[in-house]
């Protein structure tokens, strides 16, 4: 009874505009009172959630992200895959690709990422010929696929929920990551020759070690993440801190585009994007206590019972409930409110966490691109211009690469 | 007395006033800003310690350095950054919120729901503030294990952060309507940090 009212609460609020986070911790506090529980867990909730070494990883990874984005790495990275792939048919749509693997693991920021894609890349795709709508896609496609890459805050933020190594979760997303990009990649290819595609003319070795001496300042940060990581050298916070201290060193030494002001700004926009992940989880908290003393991952237990036989299933099933999360909630909250409930369903079936995470993580890359709601989806259309019925009759290739 | 000196920001108000104001709503995203950089340079100075100082003062058999504050320092500050940022977030409309039914209702029921939710959102800080200074009143008799700084101080962050949760949403809920453009915009833009 208690619980079915705090959801009714929670969804109404929800649909009714309220923030989530809000709405989240309207429904938490109800569900305190009415089930006789202290409110002054409310507190202690949101100190103990945010007074974390591990979120510490946040805040270095946004500002990281969105000083290089600024600075215009981004633009040295799309030269590198023009070079790279850009002379075979469809190469220009395959280099979105392969620029979304390298810019993810630069950005842990998925709407820094579409932004910067879009703008840098919307504008040669359709001078190449690519229609709007196909433009979007590969965006949306490449940009779903980077949620894998590290350093993605969704991950630092799941692995916090999980209890899991964020560096196994780093570690693990790169391949998951690399082999969806081969599907898409192959799924350019064919769609290249169906709908004629144009190709670059080929560079000359000059030009591709120009390009690759560009790209050199934005390649050495996923070199450093993946050495440190796979070194046990450091942990995911420190890697942010380095990773800080680099863009930052870039940005002032090497391309001298942002001024001291501009880089006050990102850091204010970066704190206050921040607080709102780091107080989302906080309020969390609260609400998964309250499901935790209900019994709701007993009850969910029961529900799922039948997709326990087969792990496959029970991921399968679990992933396509979290897309849909995604594309209505966004990735954190999904996160915040799905995940802690099915994870140790996962683990008691024997389903290992890291594995389970990044199903997971993918599957809310996915969902962020899936329409009609998909957040992510939405601001690569603004870009192309085109509206969620145009672009959805093209799209759905790219949605089944990304699934399989 | 003299009349109130009009200003650009708005005939018949004293031009001090609009500066005290200004100032009030400027100083916490000043402290926001520099909570952030506190945290990532403690964890900058951190690593250097740990990667440069550390292997130097072993080689050299000096006294080794402790950098014990450093956890402490940039937890603390991730939990003020928190806190502080939650209000702010409210007026930069930063937080996460669906929007697929209220902008197609009427401008009446729009303003009434735009109102009710400033209001419920400024009562769950009052209830921060509220349980924010019992937990500093609490943990006041304690103090942490490096800094050796009374608890309360990292303790009271709720309180003050419930407190511009108030400030920011009354703030919201009696100023203007957002346009729907701008609500998509805050909606993308709050889905920054997947």
């Amino acid at each position: 009874m208690m619980l079915a009212a705090t959801g009714i609460v929670f969804a109404v609020l929800v649909a009714f505009s309220v923030p989530i986070v809000f709405a989240l911790g309207t429904a938490a506090v109800m569900g305190l009172v009415l089930g006789g529980y202290s409110l002054e867990m409310l507190a202690s909730s949101l100190v103990g959630a945010s007074q974390n070494w591990i979120l510490l990883a946040i805040p270095s990874f946004i500002f990281a992200g969105t000083v290089m984005e600024r600075c215009g790495m981004s633009n040295a990275l799309v030269d590198l895959a023009r070079a790279l792939v850009g002379w075979l048919r469809g190469g220009l749509g395959m280099s979105v690709i392969v620029v979304s693997y390298f810019f993810s693991d630069i950005c842990g920021s998925k709407m820094a990422e579409v932004s910067a894609l879009g703008s840098t890349l919307m504008p040669p795709l359709r001078r190449a010929g690519y229609r709007p709508e196909d433009g979007a896609s590969l965006i949306a496609a490449g940009t779903a696929m980077g949620m894998l890459v590290p350093p993605a805050i969704f991950m630092i933020v799941i692995g916090e929920v999980t209890n899991v190594s964020v560096v196994a979760l780093f570690l693990a997303g790169f391949i998951p990551a690399a082999v969806i990009g081969v599907c898409l990649c192959t799924l350019v290819a064919i769609q290249a020759h169906l709908l004629g595609w144009p190709k670059d003319t080929r560079p000359s070795l000059m030009f591709l070690l120009r390009a690759l001496r560009d790209a050199a300042v934005p390649l050495v940060i996923p070199l450093v993440i993946l050495g440190g990581f796979y070194l046990g050298a450091f942990t995911a916070t420190e890697a942010g801190a380095i990773v800080a201290l680099y863009s930052l060193l870039a940005a002032r030494l090497y391309y001298r585009n942002l001024s001291w002001m501009q880089i006050l700004r990102i850091a204010y926009d970066s704190a206050v994007l921040t607080a709102v992940v780091v107080f989302l989880l906080a309020v969390a908290t609260i609400f998964q206590y309250l499901m935790g003393v209900t019994g709701v991952p007993l009850l969910l237990g029961e529900i799922l019972r039948p997709l326990e036989s087969a792990h496959w299933l029970f991921l399968t099933g679990v992933a396509l409930i979290t897309m849909v999360f995604g594309m209505v909630l966004e990735g954190l909250p999904a996160a915040v409110v799905l995940i802690p409930v099915v994870f140790p369903i996962a683990t008691r079936i024997g389903i290992n966490p890291i594995h389970f995470d990044i199903v997971q993580t993918a599957a809310v890359g996915i969902g962020l691109f899936l329409p009609p709601m998909g957040v992510g989806l939405l601001m690569a259309l603004r870009f192309a211009e085109v509206s969620v019925g145009q672009h959805a009759k093209g799209y759905w290739p790219y949605v089944l690469a990304l699934r399989c | 007395m003299a009349a109130p000196e009009a200003t650009a920001a708005g005939p018949g108000v004293p031009r001090d006033a609009w500066r005290v104001r200004d100032i009030v709503l400027l100083a916490p995203k000043i402290v926001l800003t520099a909570l952030l950089v506190l945290a990532i340079g403690d964890m900058v100075v951190g690593v250097l310690l740990r990667y440069v100082a550390v292997p130097i003062t072993d080689r050299l058999d000096l006294d080794p350095i402790n950098f014990f504050w450093v956890e402490e320092v940039g937890e603390y500050s991730l939990a003020w950054l928190t806190m502080v940022g939650a209000g702010i977030g409210i007026a930069e409309r930063a937080h996460f919120t669906l929007h697929v039914l209220t902008h197609r209702l009427p401008m009446a029921a729009q303003r009434a729901i735009h109102l009710a939710t400033h209001f419920l959102i400024a009562g769950f800080g009052a209830l921060a503030v509220w349980y924010g200074i019992q937990l500093a009143i609490v943990n006041s008799q304690l103090t942490s294990p490096a800094l050796e700084i009374n608890l309360a101080w990292l303790y009271i962050a709720p309180a003050v952060g419930g407190a511009l949760i108030i400030l920011y949403s009354l703030g919201a809920a009696f100023g203007p309507m957002p346009e729907p453009e701008s609500f998509d915009k805050a909606g993308v833009a709050a889905a920054g940090n997947d």
